[in-house]
């Protein structure tokens, strides 16, 4: 059923009511769109592998929540144990990008003193005519948050993949950094049966005899 | 047709071939392809004179073994030479089982015309002088399956040809010939298809139009492919498929409603006997075979089976012919025949088991539905009778509780939910008017007003609905029930703002919505979020909550202790399965059927039901969960797989699990949990 994973991350959605995260997704996981879909209760499950390097396959565990505020009691206690998170509005609703720093607030209030990895995607891409954000703005919200932006369609399948691509190649770098490691009791990063654990430590080394090996003097 | 010259299968040849001449040539000429195409000798026309037209029964000029035959002169779909005296009635040897007589040449309805299937040739009312179908010819090779029949049929032979089905009605051109129809007669039976244990002949009905025309529905022969291809291509999207060999695969059939099997021609069991023509069909068969020394003639034995018991008639093997390799090729060594005998007995035999087991099947199927048909009518006559009358005194009765757990009829559940639940808010059709109007007019004041911060109960509701039961397609924009869902759950909000709407009571609404009507509803709905336990969830009282839980868990640890511990491991808590579960009382995970079943006994039992509910789920899936790590289980639970008989099955499992812990019930627990989280 599983193929051997090096690392498996826990990764959640958030965003208001409707933005589109449980289409998000399914066109990642499953490779479908539907106009028509329930309304998420509670939470819902997703996963995904990907191939961040040669050797190296990442299982995605994606945990969609429901959007709407009554249920923010219940999903706060999931945010505490993800790694990853994708910050959700619809480009077409002005309302649920202007909510983006409450649930960036929120969720990073309710994790310290941990943190959490970040992506802001600007959703319904597809829908240009009835934009209502424009990418500035998004764009520079992002930089304040200090995370990336990317702007989507599940619709159209644009940037689907390099979205989730993105936010999992930034959680592992910093897992190389030694920024984010496994620990127990925290579900957020979890090593696989093949993992070949990166020792911070040993990481540096390697990296510094490299970078010595190139004659760098830094 | 290609002749099976590849010689590693027995030879099981079903073609259509022009013949040209009433002398047969050699049988063996499988090589005819028929389709003008190639440039094979066309096999004999083994058309068998039915006797219609005033010539001798049973004479055969040539044999029509499904081979559609005809000549460019003769322009019909048989050979056209059948002795003289004897006209048109051309029964394709596919036919033979079903009875059918071919058409007669001007028409006159063939005298044994069994109905539908039988494809035979022609039975087609057909007014062409030609003899009707030729059975089609297939001819196995070693990649080819019976599809290849089944591609040759809707072979379209050029002239359009009034015959019936049959392929052989089509043209004799020497170009489109190729084809075997195998099953003429199908075309012509739509009906057939539903239910028609003949893989093939449903293919057909759907690929084959109405008409004759294009010339027999036999496959083109795989010279004549590329012709039959386009044209095929252009009559009807499905028929490609089944052209050429090696294009055919077992599989193909699979691909049509009946059971995936061996069925080339496959008929329905003829609701009359099939009369001589089968019979002298049959005899040609011999006289065929034992002309070619083929050796074995089960189709022989099918056939005539087939007449002592119709019901079970396995007819997909009367199209598989065991043939002789064509006499322009190796013959095949004793052992080799020997074994390629063997092997054809065997696939005879295979499909026919294959259709017997699906015809019991369905039967029992059939018996199945009745019997529930039967019960829910007598169920019905009780409750109307004497319950329903009698509410307050008969519904704790035992014959009330028993016919409960069993499900409520249809049409008697909208007023049972409603008498179960109550109406302990007092709610009158006035009150619901009231904040109904009271709704409707902030949507409209919202409409002129855009500035609306944070998501309103009435917002949200607009935008979830359309989300409610896609499915089903009537709460849609537009959709029968869509403004009353709208009307019901806003009325609700400006009702008890204290809850408003919360994303999941949409689909408890829409049930209701479809059991009883508008005051109905809204009065059920309202007492039943009122309900202490829909309460908690949908004010979404994370305390309260989690003391549901912890009792379900005391419970669960019970009554699956294997199952228990492995969700421990992966800390797999109820909230990640139990809140999609009770916030739409099942509706989401459960087939909607099978979720009014369980909303059927939640209003006789209570809340307690619900939970066990969730331990009959779990219960029945145990097997599968118990391997499945912490992200599949997760998503297992809310996308609960639906199967045949998922109600009884369900309601066993819920049965198997007593709410008893100890000897402690439901509610002792919940309150002992309660009192535990209490003290800390």
């Amino acid at each position: 059923m599983d193929i051997l994973w090096q690392y498996q991350f826990r990764i959640i959605l958030l965003g208001d009511s409707t933005v589109g995260k449980s289409s998000l997704l399914k066109r990642f996981t499953d490779g479908i769109y539907s106009d028509v879909a329930d309304p998420t209760v509670g939470v819902d499950f997703y996963a995904r592998s990907l191939d961040i390097e040669p050797g190296v396959k990442i299982k995605l565990q994606l945990w969609d929540t429901a959007g709407q505020e009554r249920f923010r009691s219940i999903t706060t206690s999931y945010y505490r144990n993800s790694v990853g998170g994708l910050l959700v509005f619809d480009l077409t609703n002005r309302k649920t990008f202007d909510h983006v720093r409450e649930w960036h607030k929120e969720v990073s209030e309710h994790i310290l003193p941990h943190h959490m990895v970040y992506i802001l995607i600007g959703h319904k891409s597809d829908l240009n005519k009835d934009r209502k954000v424009s990418r500035d703005e998004a764009e520079q919200l992002a930089a304040e948050l200090g995370i990336r932006y990317v702007e989507t369609s599940a619709k159209c399948n644009s940037n689907v993949d390099r979205a989730f691509e993105l936010l999992t190649r930034d959680i592992y770098e910093l897992m190389k950094m030694g920024e984010i490691v496994t620990r127990d009791g925290w579900d957020g990063v979890k090593s696989g049966l093949t993992a070949k654990v990166l020792y911070p430590a040993e990481e540096e080394e390697e990296v510094a005899t490299a970078a010595a090996e190139k004659g760098c003097h830094c | 047709m290609e002749a099976s010259s590849d010689g590693c299968f027995p030879s099981v040849t079903i073609s259509s071939t022009e013949q040209s001449s009433s002398s047969p040539p050699p049988p063996s000429s499988s090589s005819s392809g028929s389709g003008g195409v190639a440039s094979r000798p066309r096999p004999p026309c083994r058309c068998v004179c039915s006797g219609g037209a005033g010539g001798a029964e049973g004479v055969t000029a040539a044999v029509c073994a499904g081979i559609r035959t005809g000549s460019p002169d003769t322009g019909g779909s048989c050979c056209g030479r059948v002795s003289g005296s004897c006209d048109v009635t051309h029964v394709s040897e596919g036919s033979e089982v079903g009875g059918r007589a071919a058409p007669l040449p001007n028409g006159r309805p063939p005298s044994s015309s069994s109905l539908d299937e039988t494809d035979t040739a022609g039975r087609s009312s057909q007014s062409q002088p030609e003899a009707s179908a030729s059975p089609a010819h297939i001819t196995q090779g070693p990649n080819r399956e019976e599809e290849e029949g089944h591609s040759r049929c809707p072979s379209p032979p050029p002239k359009p040809l009034p015959s019936s089905v049959s392929c052989d009605s089509a043209p004799l051109d020497p170009g489109d010939e190729a084809s075997d129809e195998p099953q003429r007669g199908e075309r012509r039976f739509p009906e057939a298809c539903l239910g028609s244990r003949n893989t093939f002949k449903c293919s057909r009905q759907q690929s084959a139009p109405g008409q004759p025309p294009q010339g027999g529905a036999g496959g083109g022969a795989p010279e004549a492919e590329p012709d039959l291809e386009t044209t095929l291509q252009s009559r009807r999207p499905g028929i490609v498929e089944y052209l050429g060999r090696g294009v055919f695969s077992r599989k193909q059939s699979s691909g049509s409603p009946s059971v995936a099997g061996f069925k080339l021609f496959g008929k329905v069991p003829p609701r009359e006997s099939p009369a001589k023509t089968a019979r002298t069909i049959q005899q040609e068969y011999e006289a065929r075979h034992s002309m070619m020394a083929a050796g074995s003639s089960p189709t022989h034995h099918a056939s005539g089976r087939s007449r002592k018991n119709l019901e079970f008639e396995p007819l997909s093997t009367t199209a598989l012919i065991l043939e002789d390799r064509p006499a322009n090729l190796p013959a095949k060594s004793e052992a080799e025949a020997q074994r390629h005998r063997q092997q054809y007995d065997e696939m005879v035999a295979g499909a026919k088991r294959r259709e017997l087991r699906e015809a019991q099947r369905r039967q029992s199927r059939r018996q199945e539905r009745f019997r529930q048909e039967e019960s829910i009518a007598s169920a019905m006559l009780v409750w109307n009778n004497h319950i329903l009358p009698h509410w307050d005194a008969m519904r704790s009765s035992r014959r009330a509780r028993d016919l409960w757990w069993q499900g409520l009829p249809p049409n008697v559940r909208g007023r049972v939910w409603s008498l179960a639940v109550g109406n302990e808010l007092n709610i009158t059709a006035e009150l619901y008017h009231i904040f109904l109007s009271r709704a409707k007019e902030r949507w409209r004041n919202r409409a002129e007003d855009q500035a609306d911060d944070g998501e309103s109960s009435l917002q949200l509701i607009t935008l979830d609905i359309s989300r409610t039961f896609p499915s089903l397609c009537v709460f849609q924009k537009g959709g029968p029930y869509h403004d009353l869902l709208q009307s019901i759950l806003g009325a609700y909000a400006c009702y008890r703002p204290d809850v408003g709407y919360v994303q999941g009571m949409s689909f408890i609404a829409a049930v209701l919505i479809l059991n009883m009507d508008e005051v109905d509803a809204f009065v059920c709905f309202s007492n039943l979020i009122n309900k202490p336990c829909q309460m908690a969830f949908f004010r979404v009282d994370h305390q309260l909550m989690l003391r549901y839980f912890g009792a379900f868990e005391v419970f669960f640890e019970e009554s699956l202790p294997r199952l228990f511990l492995h969700f421990q491991s992966f800390s797999l808590t109820p909230d990640l399965y139990l809140i999609d579960w009770i916030f739409s009382l099942y509706t989401k995970p459960l087939p909607l059927d099978v979720a009014c079943r369980v909303w059927d006994v939640f209003c006789r039992d209570g809340e307690e039901f619900l939970f066990r509910t969730g331990l009959g789920i779990l219960r029945l899936h145990q097997d599968v969960l118990l391997h499945m790590d912490f992200i599949h289980i997760a998503q297992f639970l809310s996308r609960l797989p639906d199967e045949e008989l998922l109600s009884d099955r369900l309601f066993a499992c819920i049965a198997a699990t007593p709410m008893l812990s100890g000897n402690r019930k439901w509610s002792q627990v919940l309150s002992s949990v309660t009192k535990e989280a209490e003290k800390s």
